[in-house]
């Protein structure tokens, strides 16, 4: 594909590194179960697109990128998956899943 | 400079460096927009377009095979599995309680901390260059990768998809009254 | 020799295996048969004794020892020394105990703990026979513990008596005291290089020791005999040890344990002499000893505690012969007070059997009725005064020859101290004398009076012989080759003898006498007058010098207030430290406690700063990440 050259590799990982800062606020500051969730994924396309621009532009011969990112795809359905059931059982118990008060410590 | 903007315009350097400005763009706004809407479903639909964008930048990079899982199993699975789980737990969110906790602050200086570390080494390194083109049937590549070396990842990426769906179901399954 | 000296180990050992024989069989149902277990086990002990004595005739010691304990560098025997001072030592305790069970079988006769009390007089008996034939002085220590033991059970024999259980808890404690001090002198001697504890080896080695450990040493096995002997200031036992039975009484705390003292000194003489300070301690602490002593006897009504003052005494003056370096004369006193003193308390048990009271002023006229204890007592008395020919005036002579001609500084003093001390000797025992046996009765039971048993009168008879006939020791110890000059002596002593301190003796034995005489029975001098005119003195005598009190503020006032001290220092730095400690834990828990929120968002956000500082540490040189990752 022509143009590439214009497009450093720079580019994607910047974009990479900032999608992750975004998952990572969304992670940290959300209140509710889900929205962390969100956050998480948001992650994981970060690393993945990371995993892709270094296939790409380390020649596209070596496949090891994209099976890499092909693993991670899977394993993000999965998680999703098991995370959203226990997020249906935690709301069954109390009421809310609100993190904050999912919280049977005391002090 | 012998190209005129015409040229330039109708080049397939320019049409690249435009889908990837979209493309960029439409990963790290709808991103944004995830993690700050006060409403989740708002929230959790702006992750499609997000997603999108992020399987463009796969096509970008020539990743075709993978551009189209992208879109199938997240965009088409694991958003639509949000969206009911959004629905089932009433998380709609009420208009009156905050939807961010109070450690948003030290939270974005945190990313913020983090983010910019990764920048400044990266800034340092040397990356190599990559070729404008790559050799063809990426996709028949993929599957030999798949099958034979990485087939024992494959075969265990299986198994773990069997055991999310026995387990999620098991854990969501209603209680016995 | 039988067996080649072993058979010396049967002289204690006969006794403990009547002992453990009576403590196992014959505590209850065979109690009648007890005292003739023991009997018979002295009786085998006395055998064995004379013979092993007869067969060294002037010759060399026999000694046999076996290896007990070896410990790193310190090694341990158990043996046993026959010389001419144990041998002679033996056969008094071994005589003396016979003719005082004999007794005990019509004193004791009906009373509760019969056989109890025949198990402890032969455990008593074997630890001092094994005290005295002990090689060496860890050895002598441990049955000098024992004998400890046997005074305390047997002071409190009547242990139901709340006086009687306190004085034998005072007999231990302040002995302990001076035991303590033995205790030291033993472990700054196991310091030593070489560690040797047998006489004969430490007499040799103690030349190689230093001038001041030879007396420190010196002085703190002494301290182990002022306890036992009842030396000034820890004789406040003794008085009270008259809780026990009286053949108690005359055994132990007469002729035998208190004696154990005077005994050790002479045994470790050889130390002694090397610490001249030391001697001059002995000395000035018997000197002190006889004088306060013999004051506070002339003021005592109850007449075992008369006797016991008595002892205090004469134990002094034994004490201040070792010092000024009248060896034999010390030994010699030892052998015929242990006769004539176990006598005297022997009869006063007869009189107390009679007449149920200790209180000589409810006794009188007993003279008529109970001859054979009168008369006896009479030649312990004469004896105990000095008087010619009996064996006290022999002894004293001895000690006060062994004073005058002393090159202790000071010995004059102490001579004239001495001879204070005889005219009070003389006073008090025939003040004794005269208020029990004659005059009128006053009291009922004085009245009715009668003489005691023959099982009683029998050992009393055969100990006044002994008490005449005991300075004959002076020309001749039986079964030895010569007299006691000779065999019992310490370098080159020489005998001396001059009839003016004799005569000059005598003259004050008499004049004691006669004071007496005519208090108590010529009704010349009222003491009761004299009491009147001298209060300050009167009372001063009958509370003996106030030293109980004094005592008592010191445990009190001092030993008190230094545990106060240290219990202190115990609550309140030691667990404060170790409070502390735990105050501190708990302190920086809940400090640290903060951190663990529980949220697992907090967690997540400090991962990342802590990866984020990671970064920053590693990298911070600016080197390229693959720089760092791939190794070329």
């Amino acid at each position: 594909m022509t143009g590439i050259n214009l497009v450093p590799i720079h580019a994607y990982l910047v974009v990479s590194v900032l999608l992750f800062a975004i998952g990572l606020v969304g992670v940290f500051s959300r209140r509710n179960a889900i929205a962390v969730l969100l956050g998480i994924e948001l992650m994981l396309n970060a690393a993945n697109i990371n995993f892709v621009a270094f296939w790409r532009y380390g020649g596209g011969v070596q496949m090891e990128g994209q099976v890499f990112a092909v693993a991670v795809i899977t394993v993000a359905a999965a998680e999703a998956a098991i995370a959203l059931a226990i997020v249906l059982n935690v709301f069954r118990r109390f009421k809310t899943i609100n993190i904050d008060q999912i919280n049977l410590m005391k002090g | 400079m012998t190209a005129t903007l015409g040229q330039y315009l109708h080049s397939g350097a320019f049409w690249y460096l435009f889908a990837f400005v979209c493309f960029a763009a439409g990963v790290l706004i709808p991103g944004l927009l995830v993690v700050l809407s006060r409403n989740l479903l708002h929230a959790a639909l702006w992750l499609l377009p997000c997603l999108a964008s992020v399987a463009g930048l796969f096509l970008l990079l020539g990743a075709e095979m993978l551009a189209a899982i992208q879109i199938l199993v997240y965009c088409g699975g694991i958003v639509v599995l949000i969206l009911f789980a959004i629905m089932l737990t009433q998380g709609l969110g009420h208009a009156d309680v905050r939807v961010t906790n109070q450690q948003l602050f030290w939270g974005s200086v945190g990313a913020a901390a983090l983010a910019g570390v990764m920048l400044h080494l990266l800034s340092l390194q040397m990356w190599p260059l990559g070729t404008p083109t790559i050799p063809g049937d990426v996709t028949g590549r993929l599957a030999d990768a798949l099958l034979s070396p990485y087939l024992l990842a494959f075969e265990v990426a299986s198994v773990v998809l069997l055991v999310a769906m026995i387990g999620a179901i098991v854990i969501a399954r209603a209680e016995p009254e | 020799m039988v067996l080649g000296g072993f058979e010396l180990f049967l002289i204690p050992g006969l006794p403990f295996v009547a002992f453990v024989l009576i403590a196992a069989f014959l505590l209850k149902r065979g109690e009648k048969a007890a005292p003739f277990v023991l009997i018979a086990a002295l009786t085998g002990s006395l055998v064995i004794t004379i013979q092993a004595l007869a067969s060294i005739a002037g010759g060399k010691p026999i000694s046999v020892s076996l290896p007990w304990l070896q410990v790193g560098g310190l090694s341990l025997d158990l043996g046993v020394l026959l010389d001419h001072l144990s041998g002679l030592m033996m056969i008094t305790v071994c005589t003396v105990s016979l003719l005082v069970q004999v007794y005990s079988i019509g004193y004791m006769k009906g009373e509760i703990g019969y056989g109890r009390y025949f198990a402890y007089m032969s455990l008593f008996s074997g630890s001092m026979l094994g005290l005295v034939i002990a090689d060496n002085i860890v050895q002598t220590y441990i049955f000098w513990e024992l004998v400890g033991i046997c005074s305390y059970l047997l002071i409190g024999f009547w242990y139901r008596r709340p006086s009687a259980a306190a004085a034998a808890k005072k007999a231990f404690v302040v002995t302990r005291f001076g035991d303590l001090g033995f205790l030291t002198a033993i472990l700054i001697l196991s310091f030593q290089k070489p560690a040797v504890f047998g006489f004969d080896q430490l007499s040799h080695s103690i030349r190689l020791m230093g001038p001041g450990v030879v007396t420190a040493v010196a002085l703190l096995i002494f301290s182990g005999a002022v306890g036992k002997s009842a030396q000034f200031p820890l004789h406040i036992w003794l008085p009270d040890a008259m809780e026990g039975p009286t053949p108690v009484s005359a055994l132990i705390h007469a002729a035998t344990m208190v004696a154990a003292g005077v005994y050790l000194v002479a045994r470790a003489y050889f130390i002694f002499a090397a610490a001249p300070a030391a001697l001059l301690v002995v000395a000035i602490i018997g000197t002190a000893t006889l004088f306060f002593a013999a004051t506070m006897g002339v003021a005592e009504n109850d007449i075992k505690r008369v006797l016991a003052y008595s002892t205090i005494s004469q134990l002094g003056y034994m004490m201040m012969a070792l010092g000024v370096g009248g060896y034999t004369a010390g030994v010699f006193h030892l052998t015929t007070h242990a006769f004539f003193k176990a006598l005297l308390f022997l009869t006063a048990g007869s009189v107390i059997h009679s007449v149920h009271s200790n209180d000589m002023w409810q006794m009188g006229g007993l003279g008529k009725r109970m001859p054979i204890t009168a008369f006896t007592c009479l030649i312990g008395a004469l004896a105990l005064a000095g008087i010619f020919p009996l064996s006290g005036f022999w002894s004293k002579d001895e000690i006060l020859t062994a004073a005058w001609y002393s090159h202790l500084p000071g010995h004059q003093i102490i001579f004239v101290v001495a001879l204070a001390g005889v005219v009070m000797t003389a006073f008090y025992m025939f003040r004794l004398w005269f208020l029990t046996f004659c005059g009128e009765p006053r009291s009922e039971q004085a009245e009715h009076a009668h003489e005691s048993p023959w099982v009683m009168a029998v050992p009393l008879l055969i100990l006044a012989t002994l008490a005449v006939i005991a300075g004959g020791l002076k020309l001749h110890i039986p079964w030895t080759t010569g007299g006691i000059g000779e065999m019992i002596r310490f370098g080159d002593e020489k005998e001396t003898v001059s009839v003016f301190i004799i005569g000059l003796s005598l003259v004050v034995s008499l004049l004691g006498i006669g004071v007496a005489w005519a208090a108590y029975r010529a009704n010349l001098i009222s003491p009761a007058a004299f009491n009147a005119r001298f209060p300050g003195l009167h009372r001063l005598l009958k509370n003996a010098w106030y030293f109980n009190r004094a005592w008592e503020l010191f445990a009190t006032r001092v030993v008190l207030a230094g545990a106060r001290m240290a219990a202190w220092f115990d609550r309140h730095v030691v667990n404060g430290m170790v409070d502390g400690v735990a105050w501190l834990a708990g302190w920086a828990g809940r400090r640290l406690r903060v951190a663990q929120t529980g949220q697992m968002q907090f967690y997540a956000l400090v991962f990342i700063f802590a990866l984020v500082a990671g970064l920053v540490v590693v990298f911070g040189r600016g080197q390229s990440l693959l720089s760092l990752v791939m190794r070329p």
